[in-house]
């Protein structure tokens, strides 16, 4: 079914469309890079992140709920408790704030880009947000977590998520008790993360609930504990098995089902490759997915060698994440990311920000991203960051060396913007603009903006 | 369809190859663009639009307003018990009736209950209430139950089951380039911006202002001419071979058209009163400039923050509460001005109100139902729906009397004269102040 490419079709662009998907794009030199090594070594090298390579110093996330808590039981004045404690709240805040633009950061400059974006599919996936987890500490190790599963088996990650601090607060799992079980939390396990809608029955659900009762966590630290007094550790039918089952057998139980390997290899394609696709592809994605051993570094391995993944309905028919544009503008114009007062208002006017889906489904994404508001406000990014309004000032002469004729420039524009040639129009319009507007440098940013200024700019 | 069509690719080409910055919309493709469809009188598709149509105005009172003391019992004991040093005595508050009076900074308002512009809906919630601010707005923006997550906003979903062919801007939300979640949608979604100014693709910086809007219009306008397609019908299987691309061509063409004829609308009409100063005041003043520039918008979205008052309540109250009352009272009188005050009702929302007891803060804890305000030229004011116990409560809060899909339920079948099951997703009976 996964039929790999022929070397003949690894091409420049098979490996731009490559190093989009699985990362963040590139420069033309890293493209041509990532092409030399030839396709098996490429996918190898994006997907081999090693311990070393991947070292990025951890934000400095100090602990804010010790120190709420402190000054809530002090004897101190209402009014000095009530400054002191919004001070703490703002510390909170600006913790949060911080973390946001470590990953950022952390996207931008990695040497592994393919495991931050796979721990980005993740945390979609995983939707939490800091809106109501409050603690950034917690948020930060649920990434970790994220990112040491990037690429690796889905059970295990499933029962570390079910043990996490930032999830159990998000799902109000620590009050889940044997005489309350939270429906809640399980419903939202076996629809949104792990079977889908019309996988699972009503009884599932209130099943799989008294099985993951108990589980609690430090309200200060995160530590995990399970709490036996508010378990429930009678038998269980879950999904027609039955059994004194606990938390972690239920999600055996669950990831056993084909219709959990289909579910979620569905949607790893459709991150990735983003088309929707056939019933029967689903099911070609399902098998494959246990084939890999519901390991995503196999998977994305396979997939990234089809056919299918370099076909001409997926090659730049995905339009761009917040993320993506933003982290592959700053590698194509070869800056670093700009700092957090410009990225962070415009990751949230743009509609992701990260550590703050807008609810457990996580973001919608494809169309979404974009109504006229938002694409306004990439175009004038776009433009900002090229004149230097993100702290640092574009190279032009990196990106369109002065010198070269009107068609040599629209065709280095092309292949650096779009990784794909213009259409006849734009190629036309741009060697216009070249011809009527001449190549200074303040001439060549305006068509840079314009260039990015484009629906042809969003795709990859 | 088609003639339209034509007609506005004929305006795009004519504004491209003129050169012409300043473009305006000439009344004549206003006209047509948005002509009555006489397909659309058995559907649900509506066919007016805000140009000549009614309007709803959505005011949103972010973080919780405290309903207690907006709408004040100041004839119950049970609220001064449990309100101690928040209480409001009866001797300030805006007596309207039984027992019933506003906060004493909503003067604004009072004198609009006066004039019988004023509809006061008690004990607006819902079943199970969820008490985080994020959660709870979600609710009221998406209409969902408590235990489910609807996708799309209410309005978004007014938008693309009601406003077929409408014109892009057909919500136009103020305060933040991100729209509302009430505007999610399918297919058209509004448009929204924090400053109309920056609402717009800016070539200030360039070089060569002018050769850089002509190069943009040609990418962006005259692309989607090669298309084919209408415009604004952005449903369709995706990644059929660029149809990708054709949607964020089309978007692109929306954007262009909306920015242009906010800035110009804005720039042609002045506010006919004096506003006070503050950023609702501000929202509230463009909307009003946008009504009488005869914009097609059908959904309008103003918020004013502040609300989540856990301590120190009295004074930050009373300035929103005052805010509030101005900025609704100059617009109400703005709108008479221009003559257009019945064809628009405005409402106000909060996610939740507050706890019936004040916490030891002297604030207020998040609660569950609250009352909510319908202003109009048209409406029928007045007290409707019951006031909720004070003395049985859930969990120290209000139980609700009204659902507020019944208040949603009202305004589309009512206000906006559209169906309200494929918005609501099913029936709900609808009140008498409309």
């Amino acid at each position: 079914m996964f039929a790999s490419i022929p070397p003949s079709e690894w091409t420049l662009q098979a490996a731009a469309h490559l190093l989009n998907r699985a990362g963040f794009g590139g420069t033309p030199g890293e493209i041509q890079n990532l092409h030399a090594l030839g396709q098996s070594r490429a996918i190898d090298f994006l997907l081999g992140a090693d311990e070393e390579s991947d070292l990025f110093p951890a934000p400095d996330l100090e602990l804010i709920a010790p120190k709420i808590r402190k000054i809530r039981s002090s004897y101190l004045e209402l009014d000095k408790k009530e400054e002191l404690l919004a001070t703490a709240r703002r510390e909170e805040r600006n913790n949060g704030l911080a973390l946001r633009y470590w990953w950022l950061r952390r996207m931008r400059e990695t040497p592994n880009p393919a495991r931050e974006k796979a721990a980005l599919f993740w945390h979609g996936h995983w939707a939490t947000s800091i809106r109501k987890v409050k603690n950034p500490l917690f948020m930060y190790r649920q990434n970790e977590t994220l990112r040491a599963y990037a690429f690796g088996r889905f059970a295990p990650l499933a029962k570390e998520i079910t043990r996490d601090p930032a999830m159990i607060r998000y799902l109000d799992l620590d009050s889940s008790s044997a005489k309350k079980p939270n429906e809640n939390f399980a419903r939202e396990v076996l629809e949104l993360f792990t079977l889908g809608e019309g996988n699972y029955s009503e009884t599932d659900i209130s099943e799989a609930a008294r099985a993951f009762a108990g589980y609690r966590i430090n309200k200060e630290t995160g530590a995990f504990r399970f709490e036996p007094r508010q378990a429930d550790c009678g038998t269980k039918t879950v999904l027609g098995t039955l059994g004194m089952h606990n938390g972690d057998e239920v999600i055996d139980i669950i990831v056993a089902k084909p219709q959990c390997a289909e579910f979620l290899a569905t949607k790893i394609w459709s991150f990735y490759a983003e088309t929707t696709p056939s019933k029967a592809f689903q099911k070609a994605l399902g098998e494959e997915y246990v084939r890999t051993g519901m390991e995503a570094g196999k998977f994305l391995r396979v997939l990234f060698l089809s056919r299918e993944f370099y076909a001409p309905n997926v090659v730049r028919h995905q339009i761009k994440s917040p993320v993506q544009w933003l982290v592959q503008m700053c590698k194509i114009l070869e800056i670093p990311l700009p700092p957090g007062n410009v990225t962070l208002p415009i990751m949230m006017n743009l509609g992701q920000n990260l550590f703050d889906p807008p609810n457990v489904k996580g973001w919608n994404g494809a169309r979404a991203w974009i109504n006229s508001s938002t694409l306004l406000l990439r175009y004038n990014t776009a433009g900002k960051l090229i004149r230097g309004g993100g702290g640092t000032l574009p190279d032009i002469d990196k990106i369109i060396p002065s010198g070269l004729s009107p068609e040599q420039s629209a065709e280095a524009l092309a292949w650096r913007l779009f990784q794909s040639p213009m259409s006849d129009q734009l190629h036309d319009q741009t060697c216009n603009f070249i011809a009527a507007n001449g190549t200074s440098a303040a001439a060549r940013r305006d068509l840079l903006h314009l260039l990015m200024a484009t629906p042809e700019f969003q795709l990859i | 369809m088609n003639q339209t069509l034509h007609t506005r690719r004929r305006f795009l080409r004519s504004s491209v190859l003129g050169g012409a910055l300043s473009w305006t919309v000439p009344a004549f493709l206003e006209r047509t663009f948005f002509a009555l469809d006489a397909l659309a009188a058995s559907s649900p598709i509506q066919t007016l639009t805000g140009k000549d149509g009614p309007i709803l105005v959505i005011l949103q009172l972010a973080g919780g307003n405290d309903g207690l003391n907006t709408l004040v019992p100041y004839e119950n004991d049970a609220y001064f018990r449990a309100r101690p040093t928040l209480a409001i005595a009866k001797s300030k508050v805006l007596p309207l009736s039984g027992g019933f009076g506003l906060h004493p900074e909503l003067v604004g308002l009072k004198s609009l209950h006066d004039d019988g512009h004023l509809a006061v809906l008690q004990g607006v919630g819902y079943p199970n209430p969820n008490r985080s601010h994020f959660r709870s707005t979600e609710i009221w923006q998406t209409a969902s139950d408590s235990e489910n997550i609807e996708r799309h906003g209410w309005l978004g979903r007014y938008f693309d089951s009601c406003c077929e062919g409408s014109d892009p801007a057909v919500g136009i939300s103020i305060g933040s380039p991100q729209a509302p979640q009430a505007f999610d949608a399918e297919k058209r979604r509004g448009i929204s911006f924090a400053n109309p100014s920056q609402f717009r693709f800016d070539v200030r910086k360039s070089s060569d202002p002018d050769a850089a809007e002509e190069f943009f219009r040609s990418i962006n306008e005259m692309d989607h001419e090669m298309q084919g397609e209408s415009i604004g019908m952005l449903d369709g299987p995706t990644n059929a071979d660029g149809e990708t691309l054709n949607f964020l061509q089309r978007t692109a063409l929306d954007a262009t058209i909306s920015s242009e004829k906010v800035l110009e609308t804005i720039a042609k009409t002045k506010p006919k009163v004096a506003y006070p100063s503050g950023k609702l005041a501000d929202s509230l003043n463009l909307v009003a400039r946008l009504i009488a520039g005869g914009m097609p918008t059908r959904v309008y979205y103003v918020s004013q923050g502040g609300y989540d008052t856990h301590s120190n309540q009295e004074g930050t109250h009373a300035r929103l509460m005052e805010e509030l009352g101005a900025a609704l009272s100059a617009f109400t009188a703005d709108l008479k001005e221009q003559g257009n005050f019945d064809r628009v009702l405005t409402m106000t929302f909060s996610e939740f109100g507050r706890r019936v007891s004040e916490n030891a803060s002297r604030g207020t804890d998040h609660g569950a139902a609250a009352p909510m305000f319908i202003l109009g030229g048209k409406i029928q004011p007045g007290f409707h729906g019951q006031a909720p116990s004070l003395e049985t409560l859930y969990k120290g809060d209000l139980i609700h009397t009204v659902d507020f899909r019944n208040i949603y339920a009202t305004i589309l079948e009512k206000w906006l004269k559209v169906p309200v099951e494929p918005v609501l997703k099913s029936q709900f009976p609808t009140l008498g102040f409309v």
